[in-house]
């Protein structure tokens, strides 16, 4: 009687805890927290919101259903429970994961358990670090992961010969090795011409959580503090492309969940965690867990944070970045990759310049508005085409080239192959963004699979309108939006693959725009409701603007945008506003009116207001200072409180 | 051992068929590279099956090797040591020196998912691998790589297999994206000798006529090489719309090859190459060949259908019966003269 009274009461209490207060709770305020108090306390009422959660969801009677190695973390970090943990990690040992994803929580658990678990338990973490073949993988986030947790093992045992560890190699060896390749990672990729990558709305877990680990437990000071500099440097990109702290415009690498609900990403838990400015996702992201137990020993400057929670002023961010490797059919290993952000109070519009950066998962463009709850909110418009392809995979992999189509869909990306999916990108599609003007064009080869493109439109679309002028009006918020097909279309149903081992597909509302041409186009324009008198007065904008296009022998479009450029762009030619080309070689590794940095410079300046910070991985040093006004080529124009309306700098 | 490793052992045993024991190889071992579970698997999984290096035992069985690996893709042992062996994985060239007891990633991080790794039989210090974006090269038994390409091209040097001739030391074909490459100074210099526009899947020597020489590519069909690879003609008959994987000689008859493809399945010719014969009847209806392989021994003429099981025939293809593996993707065979230990 007794056990099953304990037992109903620890039912009880672990329901009650499992509660999670921010997720169900109605969203925060974006404004910001101007007291630095103030937000230090809320940021560790948010982390330990988190391990209270964690916590509050094992039954310690039950180790083997209920200690994974992220409980287990949170456990130790909590200091409670050493013994079960300790004999729950023995268990655990006897049975380990092979790769990146076992690796960062293994190391996880071996440094917050370093002190706490059992000298048995310990030698049980060693000893798997022995016995089991670890994977490197094949993508950016894999080798991160991978070197970063190698690196703090082979620091945690160090001068340990080379038949103790997996790799065949001495503790100094894997050192070495993970070193060599982190700095190669940190020096001559990412802050020379940029990430692979960029703006992952799921895979910033993957690399700030091992930077985080670094930044803490590195013994190297060199190491350490690389660590710091480097989630400062994600974060900053965070920051500057998140508007109420969803993360907006192009993704290297993301799914359909994220594409579609923009909020439902990880990225959306480390807003939250770090700036305050949006309800995490369910389970506090998963990963995001692994965060939370050293969470503490970093804080996010205060430059930073002013970045992510100011959108008083409109601005646009243009950055640099690179595609996943291409192996072959391509002349260059990574190409890269031009994208730009333009983020107002109201909406935000991203663009890369049309680039398979990722087969799978890339996506290129889109016009996402705010809401006040983003949760469950479909607030994007895009197009794109649903490429499949066996040469694209070869591209990108080294395989043959009939399997892989059918195995990627096996492998946490289903629609890969599917005519009606969101996600992917295409070698077809080309891009222009000026403001808050997108161009689409589209020049699909015969054969190709698959011969249409998709517009979606989303549930939470109000007043769509099919004008006979051939624009799509609609709202969504307090934005309006013109959608311009280039080629007939007919509509379909939405079906949503709820996330990427999702095997069906949910009618979750919304439509496909279809239109099954090979060349074809879109034009998409946006607008706040604050620039109109109503939402005729827009339509009336719209429709007046000049605008000529044809769609042979290439799709070309000539318009006048609605803010007043003239531009001109057709497939596969470079875009030319008020009479100049865009000049994408001028393009620097991060321009905005808050980052900055030079390609191959290994340096960013972060700034705001009168705020900046340095990151310069060139000296290793992180350089704060405090301007006595406001300074800087993008000040005067914040200051004015409005955007920059002229030509993007790199096109004047 | 621990309980997932228990499991799987005992899976693989039970998953495993005994080949018949009197048609067991006298003379060579029988390796074979591959996984049993490639679909679904996501880095950092446990497996759930093993993986890997399989050994063919006394019995006909294949016996799982060391450790569990999913993603081991080719291997090439020292002539002078079988126990001395060399692999293609996703991490890199890994080198074991105890018959697969313990291993070392010989390769570094700036080398990766090689797909194709060969041991120089007339200088065996030396070991080549075919990279993604190049050629590597160890000269010191594994322990240490680097990269030899000059006269390689920029871009376009994918490699998928490399193939060392097994009459000169030094002499090598590599087969890139671009065609086939060819070094005879252990890959201090390389110079094109076929260019083709997709990859170079395969290239072998005949085990009869060292100047004889084949190539399946992904696109150009199938070609031939009668003066030790400096140049290629395509064999009339066999299509260059779809892939061809791998090629096997039958060290047994001179005049059998075997060519095995996604698309194509398993054919074979009789006339060293003249004529090409479908023997796709008796394997699965998805006759998706990975690797083909004739046994050196006794010419049984092997088929790893992809996902389906090994299959082994020994009229050449007549007819087939299922020689286990289920479920695996065998990447590559490797028949190791006994003598050899």
């Amino acid at each position: 009687m007794n056990r099953l009274i304990l037992s109903c009461l620890a039912f009880a209490t672990a329901t009650l805890l499992t509660a999670q207060p921010s997720f169900e709770a109605p969203p925060p305020p974006t404004a910001p927290v101007q007291d630095a108090g103030q937000r230090h306390e809320a940021y560790l009422k948010r982390v330990d919101e988190v391990l209270d959660w964690r916590a509050g969801r094992i039954d310690i009677t039950q180790p083997d259903k209920h200690l994974d190695m992220a409980a287990i973390a949170v456990l130790l970090t909590r200091g409670e429970h050493y013994d079960v943990c300790s004999q729950r990690v023995i268990e655990m040992m006897k049975d380990p994961g092979t790769g990146p994803f076992w690796m960062f929580p293994a190391v996880c658990v071996a440094y917050t358990g370093r002190d706490k678990l059992t000298p048995e338990a310990q030698k049980a973490i060693r000893e798997a670090w022995r016995t089991t073949r670890q994977l490197r993988g094949d993508t950016e986030n894999h080798w991160l992961m991978y070197y970063a947790s190698l690196y703090l093992m082979a620091e945690l045992y160090p001068n340990e010969p080379a038949e103790t560890w997996y790799s065949g190699k001495s503790s100094a060896e894997n050192l070495a090795e993970s070193r060599e390749y982190l700095v190669h990672w940190m020096d001559e990729l990412t802050t020379s011409v940029g990430q692979g990558e960029y703006n992952p709305s799921h895979y910033i877990g993957e690399y700030a959580i091992p930077m985080l680990f670094m930044a803490t437990w590195a013994k190297d000071p060199e190491m350490k503090i690389r660590g710091r500099m480097m989630l400062d440097w994600l974060f900053a990109e965070l920051a500057a492309n998140t508007l109420n702290g969803v993360l907006r415009g192009p993704n290297s690498r993301t799914d359909e969940g994220s594409v579609i609900e923009r909020w439902n990403a990880l990225s959306s838990y480390f807003s939250w965690l770090l700036f305050g400015n949006t309800p995490p996702t369910g389970g506090y992201g998963g990963w995001g867990v692994y965060f939370a137990p050293v969470a503490k020993n970093y804080t996010v400057p205060e430059v930073i944070y002013r970045i992510a929670t100011d959108r008083s002023g409109d601005y646009v961010q243009r950055d640099r970045a690179r595609t996943r490797r291409y192996w072959r059919y391509s002349d260059v290993l990574s190409p890269p990759v031009y994208k730009i952000n333009y983020l107002r109070r109201d909406y935000a519009v991203g663009s890369i310049q049309g680039i398979v950066n990722d087969a799978i998962q890339g996506h290129a463009w889109d016009v996402t508005w705010a809401e006040p709850d983003p949760r469950g909110k479909h607030n994007t418009m895009f197009s794109l085409h649903p490429h499949s392809s066996m040469r694209a995979m070869q591209s990108q992999f080294a395989t043959y080239p009939e399997a892989m189509i059918t195995a990627v869909t096996f492998e946490g990306k289903p629609s890969y192959d599917s005519p009606d999916k969101v996600v992917g990108a295409s070698s077809y599609e080309k891009i222009f963004q000026d403001l808050d003007t997108v161009i689409a064009l589209y020049d699909i080869a015969p054969g190709t699979r698959f011969e249409h493109i998709n517009g979606f439109f989303s549930k939470d679309l109000v007043n769509v309108t099919e004008d006979p002028s051939g624009w799509i009006f609609a709202q969504g918020g307090r934005t309006y939006l013109a959608y311009r097909p280039l080629a007939p279309y007919h509509w379909i149903p939405y079906l949503h693959y709820n996330g990427g081992w999702a095997k069906e597909k949910l009618p979750l509302g919304g439509r496909l725009l279809v239109s099954p041409h090979l060349k074809n186009g879109t034009i998409v324009q946006a607008a706040s409701v604050d620039e109109f008198a109503d939402f005729a007065a827009f339509q009336a904008a719209i429709k007046a603007l000049p605008l000529k296009y044809s769609l042979e022998p290439k799709p070309t479009v000539t318009m006048k945008t609605l803010r007043g450029k003239q531009v001109t762009f057709t497939y596969g030619q470079t875009p030319v506003v008020d009479g100049t080309p865009l000049d994408y070689s001028k393009w620097k590794l991060f321009e905005g009116p808050y980052l900055n940095a030079e390609v191959g410079g290994r340096k960013m300046t972060i700034t705001h207001g009168r705020l900046q910070r340095i990151l310069d991985f060139n000296t290793l040093t992180i350089t704060d200072h405090v301007a006595k006004s406001p300074t800087g080529p993008y000040q005067n124009r914040l200051n004015s409180g409005h955007a920059e309306t002229g030509p993007c700098l790199a096109f004047s | 051992m621990n309980p997932t490793s228990r499991r799987l052992a005992l899976l693989a045993l039970a998953v495993l068929p005994a080949l018949t024991a009197g048609c067991v190889s006298p003379g060579h071992d029988l390796y074979l590279f591959g996984s049993l579970n490639p679909k679904g698997r996501v880095a950092g999984a446990r497996d759930t099956a093993l993986n890997g290096v399989y050994r063919r035992a006394d019995d006909g069985s294949f016996q799982h090797l060391g450790i569990n690996y999913p993603a081991m893709l080719a291997g090439s042992f020292d002539p002078r040591d079988s126990r001395v062996f060399y692999v293609a994985t996703i991490n890199g060239v890994l080198c074991t020196r105890d018959g697969g007891r313990t291993w070392r990633i010989g390769t570094s991080w700036d080398m990766t998912e090689p797909k194709g790794v060969m041991v120089d039989p007339n200088a065996p210090d030396t070991i080549y691998a075919a990279l993604p974006d190049g050629l590597g090269i160890s000269t010191d038994r594994g322990q240490t790589w680097t990269r030899r390409e000059n006269g390689l091209p920029a871009r376009g040097k994918y490699t998928q297999v490399v193939t060392v001739d097994r009459t000169k030391a030094g002499r090598v074909l590599a087969g890139c994206e671009t065609g086939i490459y060819l070094t005879e100074n252990a890959a201090q210099s390389w110079r094109a000798v076929l260019t083709t526009k997709e990859t170079v899947n395969d290239i072998q020597q005949s085990p009869h006529d060292p100047k004889f020489w084949l190539a399946a590519t992904q696109s150009a069909g199938v070609l031939a090489s009668r003066d030790g690879g400096l140049t290629w003609q395509r064999i009339p008959g066999l299509s260059a719309e779809h892939a061809h994987y791998n090629i096997a000689f039958d060290p047994t008859h001179p005049q059998r090859i075997a060519l095995g493809g996604w698309t194509y399945g398993l054919l074979t010719s009789e006339d060293g190459g003249a004529t090409w014969t479908d023997r796709n009847a008796g394997l699965p209806a998805k006759h998706r060949v990975w690797r083909t392989a004739i046994d050196p021994d006794t010419g049984r003429l092997y088929a790893a259908v992809e996902s389906e099981a090994l299959y082994i025939s020994d009229d050449f293809g007549r007819t087939w019966q299922n020689g286990g593996m289920t479920g695996a993707r065998i990447q590559s065979f490797a028949f190791v003269p006994k003598a050899a230990k």
